[in-house]
């Protein structure tokens, strides 16, 4: 049975039968033609009148939906950062930045900045740390602005806690109703994509316009730059990103003016000559100090004229590595020793004079007798945060001296000059003697102290970093990343030169040697430099793709992975754990170790492309594996060693 | 008795430690020791953990010193493993027994000390 159709509408019937007869009656119909239809009735017409909507569309233009465009505010940022002195802009690309980054790429033709290809946020921001420390300017890193900047975190913290400049850039959409509909516009969307790492960067700010960005970017680069430095972060909204530039006429650019840091008041620093002078044993305790390859030199002529003792805490390379006054591995003797103790830009004051026990009950006391006249120099405290701890322990000192450290010295040293006489010069000389006869002495014991286990296997640290300063102590070298406790390159090696040393990572954060070191080889590249570092396997294992973008961008650096096989700090604190409970360490190795199956960094290299020898395991086979990997770097490309070590 | 030398070596070792040398007097009054239990003890409790399996020394958050043919005088090793200075863990009784450590101390004076340098290519300048 078919199904019945409803009964039409009557009312339905009446509104087609008007609308036709309103059509009808619309149309002209001539005379003629009406006579010819014959004299039937007409009806009465009821034409209904159009809505306002419908009314709208009929009388209004089409909506906009234009296909092209010719200018877009990512171009004028490109512009922007032109004027900033930035090489490259690290990056893992995103869509809340794609209108910066078609723009640095097509309007920029990718030259400052260039664009260096990261697979993940943290290895960016690193490679910028560690570039910024060697080239002494800041690379550009930019992120999706929420879970890129979360993945970036713990590197940004690193270099907050090492004071270095990083430059970064989060995309976001800030206005709601421009957010898509799919799910990742939204979840990658925030008010306030800084709340996250304010505590540990310098300064951040979300730019409403373009001229905004330009205030902003300039103002930026330079709060980063300034000392204490630090990294930045600006929130980027992609429409001011994306969208056609009105008024650009009147968009402009300021200048950007680095701030020449400053000096340490002229009243304090006679203060400070003068009882340096007056000492009997001064010694300057020396972490961040150097800056620029003037620090070195600086903090050299300053010793000399005193001919005091340097204790070296390497967090930048301040000092030369054999210089006679270098005490550095004779800390408890001269820290016991002195009278007065310069510390000048101190990460970690307190660590530096102090001797902390881990132990059941945790006790310190100072290394340095009652009565010694501590001044600290720098800039540290001129800007601190409260929530991250990294300020470290609130020292006793007597004299704080504010003002730059390596900006200071010239002054100090001229002050230091004019003070000291014939008689004084004379009493110096005769320390300075017993100093250099130390240093010697020391050198001497550290490569007797290297030779102790030579030929074992696991290949002891000593050996390894032997074998590898006897292949590159003839080139220009350049040591930029190295392993937990591993002293001997600064015991063993002939460290004279600003660039021979990297510093360290600052907050300690795992997963920063590799794209930190990376990011040093990067700024060696231009100086043909040779670029090594010693790597955990630990280290490398967090942030491995490194290695690709090396390979990819050519950039000549030597890893030599220190394997261990092990996070072995953890390890070793786990055995001190169950010392304190007397469990023996049968089960240390559960959730320390990284074995069965153990890693093979070689084809791990060779897979992200990069040149891979190992594991090697006879300390034999160092010196030939040494010198096909550094035949490979000096072609311009990266190559990974493997090296089976003992623990520490 | 032991206590206090134990306490008296561990100074005279911090102060070997200090001045960065192992001293020159060789241990002339330890009790023999099983140099092949030593070695297997040495591993297993984790003295290489910090001190190398060669004894060449480490690193724990300070240096862990080179303890291949140590000079040491055998009381003061031995109080320097029941109640360590700076932040060496503790090796009681309960995971060490008095043997344990002769045996370990025997271990370490069959390890080969350092070589003669004077003549290392690899260390010419």
């Amino acid at each position: 049975m078919s199904k019945r159709r409803p009964l039409p509408d009557p009312d339905r019937r009446k509104f087609l039968k008007g609308v036709t007869l309103a059509g009808a009656a619309a149309a002209v119909t001539p005379p003629v033609a009406a006579a010819a239809q014959g004299a039937a009735p007409r009806a009465q017409l009821k034409a209904v009148a159009p809505g306002p909507i419908q009314a709208a569309l009929e009388t209004s233009s089409p909506e906009k939906d234009p296909q092209t465009q010719t200018t877009s505010g990512g171009d004028f940022m490109v512009d922007v950062l032109k004027t900033l002195d930035i090489d490259y802009l690290a990056m893992n690309c995103a869509s809340s930045f794609r209108g910066l980054h078609e723009a640095v790429i097509n309007y920029g033709k990718n030259v400052r900045p260039e664009i260096l290809t990261c697979n993940h946020e943290e290895i960016a921001v690193a490679m910028g740390h560690g570039y910024a420390k060697m080239e002494g300017k800041p690379l550009a890193m930019i992120c999706h602005g929420v879970v890129g900047l979360q993945h970036a975190t713990m590197a940004m913290y690193n270099a907050w806690c090492d004071r270095v400049p990083v430059y970064c850039i989060g995309g976001n959409i800030l206005e709601a109703n421009k957010r898509g509909n799919s799910t990742a516009e939204w979840v990658h969307s925030a008010v306030d994509i800084a709340a996250s790492v304010r505590d540990y960067t310098k300064w951040d700010d979300q730019p409403a316009s373009l001229q905004h960005f330009a205030e902003s970017a300039v103002r930026a680069y330079k709060i980063a730059t300034t000392p204490p430095m630090g990294p930045v972060l600006l929130s980027l909204d992609a429409e001011l990103q994306e969208n056609p530039i009105s008024d650009g006429e009147k968009l402009h650019i300021p200048k950007l003016s680095k701030v020449v840091p400053p000096q340490a008041d002229s009243g304090a620093i006679a203060e400070v000559a003068k009882l340096l002078v007056n000492a009997e044993a001064p010694l300057i305790v020396v972490d961040r100090m150097a800056r620029t390859p003037a620090g070195m030199a600086r903090l050299v002529e300053l010793a000399e004229v005193l001919q005091c003792a340097v204790m070296d805490r390497f967090g930048r390379t301040n000092f030369p590595s054999r210089h006679p006054l270098n005490q550095t591995f004779r800390r408890n003797v001269v820290v016991a020793q002195a009278d007065v103790i310069l510390a000048i830009e101190m990460n970690d004051h307190w660590a530096a004079l102090n001797a902390f026990h881990d132990r059941i009950v945790r006790t310190s006391q100072p290394l340095y007798k009652p009565g010694t006249m501590i001044i600290s120099l720098g800039l540290r405290d001129m800007y601190l945060k409260a929530n991250y701890q990294d300020f470290g322990r609130f020292s006793d000192i007597d004299m704080s001296v504010a003002g730059d450290g390596e900006a200071s010295l010239p002054a100090l040293t001229e002050a230091v000059k004019k003070l000291v006489d014939a008689g004084r010069k004379s009493a110096y000389e005769a320390r300075g003697k017993r100093y250099a006869a130390a240093r010697l002495a020391m050198l001497e014991q550290a490569k007797s102290d290297a030779t102790v286990g030579w030929d074992a296997a696991p290949i002891t640290t000593g050996r390894m970093c032997a074998e590898v300063y006897a292949q590159i102590k003839d080139e220009d070298w350049s040591l930029v990343g190295n392993t937990i406790g591993n002293t001997w390159p600064m015991r063993l090696w002939n460290i004279d030169k600003a660039h021979r040393w990297n510093g360290g990572s600052g907050g300690a954060g795992v997963g920063y040697n590799a794209p930190a070191s990376l990011g040093a080889a990067l700024a060696n590249k231009r100086h043909g430099r040779l670029t090594v570092t010693f790597n955990g396997d630990g280290d490398l294992l967090f942030v491995p793709t490194t290695l690709w973008t090396a390979a990819h961008h050519r950039i000549p650096i030597l890893y030599i992975v220190q394997n261990n096989r092990a996070y072995h700090q953890e390890y070793m604190y786990l055995q001190t754990m169950a010392n304190r409970h007397g469990r023996g360490i049968e089960n240390a190795h559960i959730g320390t170790t990284i074995t069965d199956p153990n890693v093979d960094y070689a084809t791990v290299a060779r897979g992200f492309g990069v040149y891979g020898e190992g594991p090697i395991t006879d300390p034999k086979d160092l010196a030939p594996a040494l010198k096909r990997a550094i035949a490979v770097v000096k072609r311009g490309e990266p190559a990974l060693i493997d090296v089976v070590t003992d623990p520490r | 008795m032991r206590k206090t030398s134990s306490l008296f070596s561990a100074a005279l070792f911090a102060v070997a430690l200090c001045a960065g040398g192992q001293g020159v007097a060789r241990a002339q009054d330890a009790p023999p020791g099983d140099a092949a239990e030593g070695k297997r003890l040495y591993l297993a409790t984790g003295c290489f953990t910090c001190h190398g399996r060669a004894g060449q020394g480490g690193a724990l958050n300070g240096p862990a010193p080179i303890l291949a043919r140590t000079a040491m005088p055998f009381d003061g090793f031995m109080g320097q493993l029941r109640q360590p200075i700076n932040e060496m863990p503790a090796y009681s009784e309960i995971v060490m027994s008095d043997k344990q450590i002769a045996d370990i101390y025997a271990f370490l004076q069959t390890l080969p000390g350092p070589l003669p340098t004077k003549d290392m290519a690899i260390f010419k300048e």
